[in-house]
């Protein structure tokens, strides 16, 4: 027997037991739901990540640590003592060792390096302006490689810095310096204060006793201030694909240097970074670099590392969803065997009417699988087609509600992964098919024709 | 020609064994219609099985055209009977949410003819039972005899040697039994083809050129053929 009669019997069986096959698929429909949702929101989540990082990351930037173990998090336990790298305890128990200003300098002078900036750490106590209260600040080093909302003023083109004069504010601070609105805010003069406790030698404290000079003394164990003051270039609004936490103020690498060498003198962090970024010179790949400097012993992230590392979540979070939606399918399985034992039942007259006839047991078993098959088909089509058309219609609410920003939706559907589930689902509810078919095929035709 | 030698059929093991066909042999020339006639229990139906390569006695030969189909493997059979077997049942055996057409065309499909090939075959043997017209109608909207017609239809239209009908009449009223009769017996002495019919029915036996009369699994009396005994 042809396969294709074959299947057009199996397809005509199923016409004729239509609510039963409709709520036998709409079990498997369920599972290729949830399993289409995974999908389109797995790759929409990846979309998004690639979104958020190349409007973001410079792709030729390295963030280079000390420490390889930074990356997984830092090394727990004790450390190999360095008397020139200070090691920095982290809030998770973990300790990192720093970079100093020689490794800088040697990365620096690579002929594949661009430039290098260390994260400077900036201890602010606060900014304020005339006139106005203080409040607290974190204070970053202006990053050249990103695109940022400006809501007022002007801020350079791409890969070029503000001047050490400049300060970049986020937009809340407009109100708080007691500025009219964003444009007033622009020209004007805001300071920025810190404050450092000094590091006074034995030996400096023995001369001011020995001179008998309280002043001397006093001024020794002073803190000493810091009050740098800054134009306002721009105010800078928050965007939906912005990694940077604009709730920091931005000055020039130049002023970040400065205040942060002013605010760790004398401390063991003095030219010490956790972490510095460094650009690869445009036509050489950042993996090649990262090969080298991992061979001195550094820790290095691309912006690809950066990239997997977000795959790494969403890939987590897609196969929990797609977990459900196996569990679903499962489910659904057990429903077809069901359905086809029943169907095998009914129809012990026909089976037996057509091993009569000559058909073989294995074009018996076949009609049946084929069957299942169908019944695949029709849950996998039902399932995904209102997963798409729910999804196209949710788009925009859940882009609305997550703020993904303008242009970005969290469900993307694909049509190949589509069509790769539903022959998987076909796949799997033949498998489901087989012992009911195998049962059909087993019928002895004199049996299943005996009338009474 | 039909062939049946020493054939011996026992259900079930030991001392619950049943033995439903005992050292049966007979022949039956090209062409005759034959009367396997017996009570509801004398074995006459297991004899058809036998003979139609449904079930498998233990022991003798059954020779159709000189082949013994007991000796056949399994796919072999199948072949024979969807190329020389049209089978006729009692209960018509239709399949009611099935067009006639469809109904007709299933031996045409297993036994792997092209879909033009079957067109014109339905068609024919659609033509032969009376039933052109309703060749796209649903069997359950058929009434009985036009049910058996359209069963007789599906027996003829792969043109098998043998035609067995298993008490083709014995849902039908007698007004739509003798119709049928009719039909087979014409269609018999057209196409040169074997019919058994298997039947209670001493009337319808009759008008069988041979008549086999089975009593508890052994023949009782063969009228009008010849080579059996007892």
């Amino acid at each position: 027997m042809k396969t294709t009669d074959i299947i057009r019997r199996a397809g005509r069986s199923l016409k004729h037991a239509k609510a039963r096959t409709i709520l036998t698929s709409l079990a498997i429909a369920v599972g290729a739901f949830t399993l289409t949702i995974a999908l389109a929101a797995g790759e929409g989540a990846r979309e998004y990540a690639n979104t958020l990082l190349t409007t973001n990351i410079d792709p030729q930037v390295l963030a280079i640590a000390k420490d390889p173990s930074l990356f997984q998090g830092g090394k727990t336990g004790p450390q190999e003592y360095n008397p020139d790298s200070s090691i920095v305890a982290r809030p998770n128990g973990a300790s990192v060792k720093q970079l100093t200003q020689a490794d800088i300098d040697a990365i620096a002078k690579r002929s594949d390096i661009a430039s290098i900036t260390p994260t400077y750490s900036i201890n602010a106590q606060y900014i304020t302006r005339a006139g106005q209260k203080k409040y607290t600040v974190e204070a970053t080093t202006y990053d050249s490689g990103v695109t940022q909302t400006v809501l007022a003023g002007s801020l350079p083109p791409l890969r070029t810095s503000i001047t050490n004069t400049q300060i970049a504010l986020p937009e809340a601070y407009v109100s708080l310096l007691g500025f009219a609105d964003d444009r007033a805010a622009i020209g004007q003069t805001v300071t920025i204060h810190l404050e450092r406790t000094p590091s006074v030698t034995q030996a400096q404290i023995q001369q001011a006793i020995a001179q008998n000079d309280p002043a001397a003394l006093q001024a020794l164990t002073a803190k000493q201030v810091e009050d740098a003051n800054y134009t306002v270039v721009a105010i800078v609004g928050k965007s939906a694909t912005a990694l940077t936490a604009t709730t920091n103020v931005q000055i020039s690498n130049d002023s970040a240097k400065a205040l942060s060498e002013f605010s760790t003198a004398g401390t063991p962090s003095y030219h010490q970074y956790t972490i510095a970024t460094a650009s690869v010179k445009a036509g050489i790949d950042p993996a090649v670099v990262k090969k080298a400097l991992v061979a001195e012993g550094y820790g290095v992230q691309t912006a690809k590392d950066l990239q997997s590392l977000l795959f790494t979540i969403v890939n987590t979070l897609q196969g929990i969803v797609i977990g459900f939606g196996v569990l679903a399918l499962i489910t659904s399985v057990f429903g077809i065997i069901n359905t086809q034992y029943i169907s095998v039942l009914e129809r012990t007259r026909e089976i037996g009417l057509m091993k009569a006839l000559g058909m073989r047991g294995r074009h018996v078993s076949r009609l049946f699988q084929f069957e299942a098959a169908w019944i695949g088909f029709l849950g996998g089509v039902i399932g995904s087609l209102v997963a798409i058309i729910a999804g196209l219609a949710l788009n925009p609410w859940i882009t609305s509600t997550l703020s993904l920003g303008d242009g970005n939706v969290l469900l993307i559907f694909q049509p190949i992964p589509i069509i790769l589930l539903i022959v998987v689902l076909m796949a799997i509810a033949m498998l489901a098919g087989y012992f009911p078919a195998r049962k059909a095929a087993r019928l002895d035709p004199i049996e299943a024709l005996r009338t009474e | 020609m039909i062939e049946i030698r020493n054939v011996t059929k026992t259900y079930g093991k030991k001392q619950n064994a049943f033995v439903a066909l005992n050292d049966i042999s007979f022949v039956i020339p090209d062409g005759a219609s034959v009367a396997i006639v017996g009570k509801s229990g004398s074995g006459k139906s297991t004899l058809m099985h036998a003979m139609s390569g449904l079930d498998r006695p233990e022991k003798g030969e059954v020779l159709i055209d000189g082949v013994d189909i007991l000796k056949l493997k399994s796919k072999a059979v199948d072949k024979f009977r969807s190329e020389k077997i049209g089978f006729i049942f009692q209960a018509f055996f239709v399949q009611a949410n099935e067009s006639s057409y469809e109904n007709v065309a299933l031996p045409l499909e297993i036994a792997d003819l092209s879909a033009k090939v079957r067109k014109k075959r339905v068609a024919a043997a659609l033509r032969v039972v009376g039933l052109s017209d309703k060749e796209k109608q649903k069997a359950r909207n058929l009434s009985g005899g036009q049910k058996q017609r359209l069963a007789i239809a599906r027996a003829i239209v792969n043109q098998p040697r043998i035609i067995f009908a298993d008490e083709p009449t014995g849902n039908l009223d007698t007004a739509t039994g003798t119709t049928i009769e009719k039909l087979l017996f014409g269609l018999n002495k057209q196409s040169g083809g074997t019919l058994v019919i298997v039947t209670h029915d001493e009337e319808l036996a009759a008008k069988c050129d041979m008549r086999i009369y089975i009593k508890d699994g052994k023949i009782d009396r063969l009228v009008g053929g010849k080579g059996g005994k007892k």
